[in-house]
């Protein structure tokens, strides 16, 4: 990889991480958080990238036989593939395909008692929120609420009459996310797998505690469906654990 | 000789660079192709193929379009996104090290007995927040700057999994659980350090001699700093993309869910989550947050997770075996992993 090569895969990386952070899309693939470190690190690119360049055209014009000599091993061009990825298969984040392998979240316990709720009316909150609420709250504030949460769908054969809304929770990156999981009944008209909605529903306590069941826990937080309003993506499209 | 003094130093001497320069810290093997071949090595503008072929076939066959291809590529690009921060932090020090680290003064700051070089590079690992992308081009420097090879793998070991980001991130994953936090922190230390004794009496400097090239200086210091940041990045990220490829591809292959069925062997336990933390991938800063999603394991076994994951794993190795060769990643990731596992058991043992 002579230097002009160097230059322009770093160019390269810098552009495409710049995209990612301009259109957002970044947000499919890391957690928000990592906005500022990304900003960063792409400035550092471009400039270095540049320099590089600059560098390698001065290079060229003065001493020729420089310019040709290799300044970075071959393995370096394996920087491109992340960009040919990006542009032939347009990867959009975790769905319903990453939800079948891996296990939902199962909420640690949470300690007691839990902020109250708001007096009345709907209760906007986030998928996490609620399944720690439903599996440790003592109270069971959530009995009888109207709660709005906001997922994608996952269809499952064993939830004939609705879904599992789904949201995933990442600290990181997307590698590591966890699918959080309501099953969502009575939704009406069957939905397409990874279709975003915002659902409002009231949460079906279990017939006995989901943390006093016999032998392994089984943790399904069922809820009914009041509403379900198509959604677009939202601009986070992962709950972050922290 | 021209030097920093007058103000544009940077294009001013780009071509007083010669090859002693260049090839410092890198793989022969890699440039043994590049070299000589001026007709055949590959231009910049072979850039440009690989992306007309991503847009043509873009859409155009079925399988792109497949759930699993989706995945695969969502899971690649994201542990190469993730990564790339903390890699630019990583050859931004190292660019640092080469240009304003001499030799002189690594021998005035690192303790020449490794009885104290040692401990004090694995403390030392506490003042690098972010997760291994980064250390691993640090640690190829500090060699080369001179820094006794055990001090440097000590510190390699042990900055991604006791700095404070992580420690915070397994607190909040492990709420309660303030015990767990400081296995890990000791476990990884202990393992960190047991790791840079070892090489510190094996002393083999052959295993690590593509690192120790002599090495003059030439241009400023500030070019010098531009073109070992630039050929550290471009060399750990090549090795960074295709760990992640290896990653992404075994996410896949081994699902995190079909696990349930060794979770009352403790040996077994034990041994499935040195191979997951290999596997997965996961960063260090993360993973404490995958191993609090599986409470039917024994806290031991997870904390084996968490120590084993930031010191070794698919991507490292293949990092490893980039910037240090890959005769010393063949034997120092299986050191590693013993150890790492010893380790974390022994202080599970204990604390947990």
């Amino acid at each position: 990889m002579n230097r002009l090569g160097r230059g322009a895969i770093m160019m390269c990386l810098g552009v495409v991480l710049g995209r990612l952070l301009w259109t957002g899309g970044f947000g499919w693939f890391v957690q928000q958080r990592m906005r500022w470190p990304l900003i960063l690190a792409t400035v550092v690119l471009l400039i270095l990238g540049g320099i590089e360049c600059v560098r390698a055209v001065n290079e060229e014009r003065d001493a020729p036989d420089k310019a040709a000599r290799s300044v970075a091993p071959s393995i370096g061009w394996m920087l491109i593939l992340p960009l040919v990825v990006l542009l032939s298969v347009a990867p959009t984040g975790l769905g319903a395909a990453a939800a079948d392998r891996v296990d939902a979240y199962v909420p640690t316990e949470q300690n007691n008692p839990f902020e109250p709720l708001p007096e009345s009316g709907l209760v906007e909150m986030r998928v996490f929120d609620f399944l720690d609420r439903a599996v440790w709250d003592k109270e069971r504030s959530l009995e009888g609420r109207e709660v709005r949460l906001e997922g994608l769908v996952v269809n499952d054969p064993d939830i004939p009459d609705g879904f599992r809304l789904t949201r995933f929770s990442v600290s990181c990156c997307a590698a590591d996310g966890i699918p959080l999981q309501v099953a969502l009944r009575d939704t009406g008209a069957p939905l397409k797998n990874d279709t975003w909605v915002i659902a409002d529903v009231v949460w079906l306590p279990p017939a006995v505690p989901y943390t006093e069941t016999e032998g392994e826990w089984v943790i399904e937080a069922e809820v009914r469906a009041l509403q379900i309003a198509p959604a677009g993506v939202p601009n986070d499209p992962y709950e972050s654990p922290y | 000789m021209p030097s920093t003094e007058d103000g544009t130093p940077v294009l001013e001497h780009a071509h007083d660079h010669d090859h002693a320069h260049a090839d410092h810290l890198h793989d022969h093997d890699h440039d043994h192709h590049d070299h000589g071949s001026g007709r055949f090595a590959l231009g910049p503008w072979s850039l440009l193929l690989p992306i007309f072929a991503a847009l043509l076939l873009r859409n155009r066959i079925g399988w792109f379009e497949g759930e699993t291809v989706r995945l695969w590529s969502t899971l690649f690009v994201s542990v190469c996104v993730q990564a790339v921060p903390f890699l630019v932090l990583g050859v931004v020090i190292s660019g640092l090290i080469a240009a304003f680290v001499s030799p002189d003064l690594v021998e005035r700051l690192v303790p020449k007995r490794p009885v104290f070089a040692v401990p004090s590079a694995g403390l030392a690992g506490m003042a690098l927040p972010g997760c291994e992308c980064g250390s691993v081009p640090i640690a190829g420097r500090l060699v080369s700057a001179g820094t006794p090879p055990a001090a440097a793998l000590t510190f390699l070991l042990a900055a991604p999994a006791i700095n404070p980001v992580v420690l915070i991130s397994t607190a909040v994953a492990f709420p309660g659980e303030g015990r767990l936090v400081l296995a890990r922190f000791l476990a990884s230390l202990i393992a960190a350090m047991a790791v840079g004794s070892w090489w510190a009496r094996r002393n083999d400097e052959s295993l690590l001699a593509q690192l120790r090239h002599e090495h003059e200086r030439e241009g400023s210091r500030w070019s010098e700093f531009i073109d070992v940041a630039a050929r550290d990045l471009v060399h750990a990220g090549g090795y960074l993309v295709l760990g992640a490829m290896a990653a992404a591809t075994l996410q896949l292959i081994v699902p995190r869910s079909a696990l349930d069925v060794v979770a009352d062997n403790e040996l077994l336990s034990v041994l499935m989550f040195a191979g997951l933390a290999i596997l997965l991938s996961i960063c260090s800063e993360a993973d404490a947050f995958v191993a609090a999603g599986l409470p039917q394991f024994s806290l031991t076994s997870r904390l084996v997770f968490l120590v084993v994951g930031p010191v070794i794993d698919l991507k490292l190795v293949a990092m490893h075996a980039g910037v240090f060769g890959r005769r010393f990643a063949a034997i120092f990731a299986p050191v590693t992993l013993l150890v790492a596992v010893i380790s974390a058991v022994v202080i599970g043992q204990v604390l947990l």
